[in-house]
């Protein structure tokens, strides 16, 4: 039990570090590239053994933006855990920044991924 | 040459229906003309701005989550009470906390126990196994043995609905809170809002 919540701890030390190095790239699954809404900044923290995560959205353009988002969770083996999220919808007024805030729902969850969709975006019709 | 021009025709008949099987298309499970299909339950519903899936998902996930964080609530047994539906339109309220259950039970941090609507199926099956006297006494279970919730859970459901001729603006809010049953002691309260516009 002491090894397990060593481990987890481990992980989401890894995980912290592994979000500030690259930019969480490698924890968005953007449905076409997002034409003006860009993810600027993401916090992980560990409390009452649950990830907590703040995400901030930031619009450049000058008109309101719409984006759908939702988290999925995954276990120390890269599964799913908690269920599929039910999709959000966000509006990000113009030149504005959006925080999104989230909780896993399972102590289990130790990585994320976060889908963001807007309908303002550019999909390369080859890929 | 006969003989040749018959293994021609084969040969070409062998070839076209190879090709003809080549390029069908394979037969999908589906029973119906193709009118009705399976959509995305976790999408975004907004066909309306009467209160959808997409508003019962999203209270029931963030309650969840909000009282998910609660440490003094772990391992603890809770019931559910009644969410008073004080808006103008119809809404299961029951299903709300439903959700809620389900998705606290699967994070494995609470447990829940029967709870009013389910005491009339409790007692009935308490008395059956109990006073019937179809059932090996040795093998079914005690009546006086049913444990007592920790904290209920209550609330409402309001809304403000305004609009004028262009405009119809829908503003839910779901105010839930957890009582200690023995102290009566409020230990967690959220709300949750949600704004739904349409143009006519």
């Amino acid at each position: 039990m002491k090894m397990r919540k060593i481990l987890s701890g481990l992980a989401l030390v890894a995980l912290s570090c592994a979000a500030q190095a690259d930019g969480l790239e490698s924890k968005l699954e953007e449905l076409g590239k997002m034409d003006h809404v860009k993810v600027e900044a993401a916090r992980v923290v560990k409390r009452n053994e649950l990830i907590n995560i703040q995400v901030e959205l930031a619009n450049d353009s000058t008109r309101p933006q719409v984006v759908f988002y939702r988290f999925k969770w995954l276990d120390a083996s890269g599964f799913m855990v908690g269920g599929e999220e039910t999709w959000k919808q966000v509006l990000i007024y113009g030149k504005a920044r959006q925080t999104i805030q989230t909780v896993a729902p399972v102590p289990q969850a130790v990585d994320f991924r976060l889908q963001l969709q807007s309908p303002e975006n550019t999909v390369n019709p080859s890929n | 040459m006969i003989s040749i021009g018959k293994t021609s025709r084969m040969a070409l008949c062998v070839a076209t229906f190879s090709m003809l099987a080549g390029c069908a298309q394979t037969g999908s499970p589906l029973i119906g003309n193709g009118n009705v299909s399976y959509g995305d339950s976790k999408g975004v519903e907004l066909v309306s701005n009467e209160f959808g899936s997409t508003d019962l998902q999203r209270l029931a996930e963030n309650m969840t989550r909000s009282l998910v964080q609660v440490p003094s609530i772990r391992g603890k047994r809770l019931t559910l009470a009644d969410v008073q539906n004080k808006t103008s339109e119809y809404i299961d309220t029951a299903e709300i906390t439903k959700s809620i259950r389900v998705q606290l039970m699967k994070a494995g941090t609470v447990r829940f126990v029967a709870d009013v609507s389910h005491m009339e199926g409790q007692t009935q099956e308490l008395m059956r196994q109990n006073q019937s006297g179809l059932y090996d006494k040795s093998k079914s279970k005690k009546i006086g043995k049913m444990v007592g919730a920790d904290f209920r859970l209550t609330g409402g459901i309001s809304s403000i609905v305004k609009k004028n001729s262009d405009i119809k603006d829908v503003y839910y809010k779901l105010s839930l809170e957890l009582v200690d049953n023995e102290t009566g002691e409020l230990v967690w309260a959220d709300e949750q809002e949600i704004r739904k516009t349409s143009r006519r």
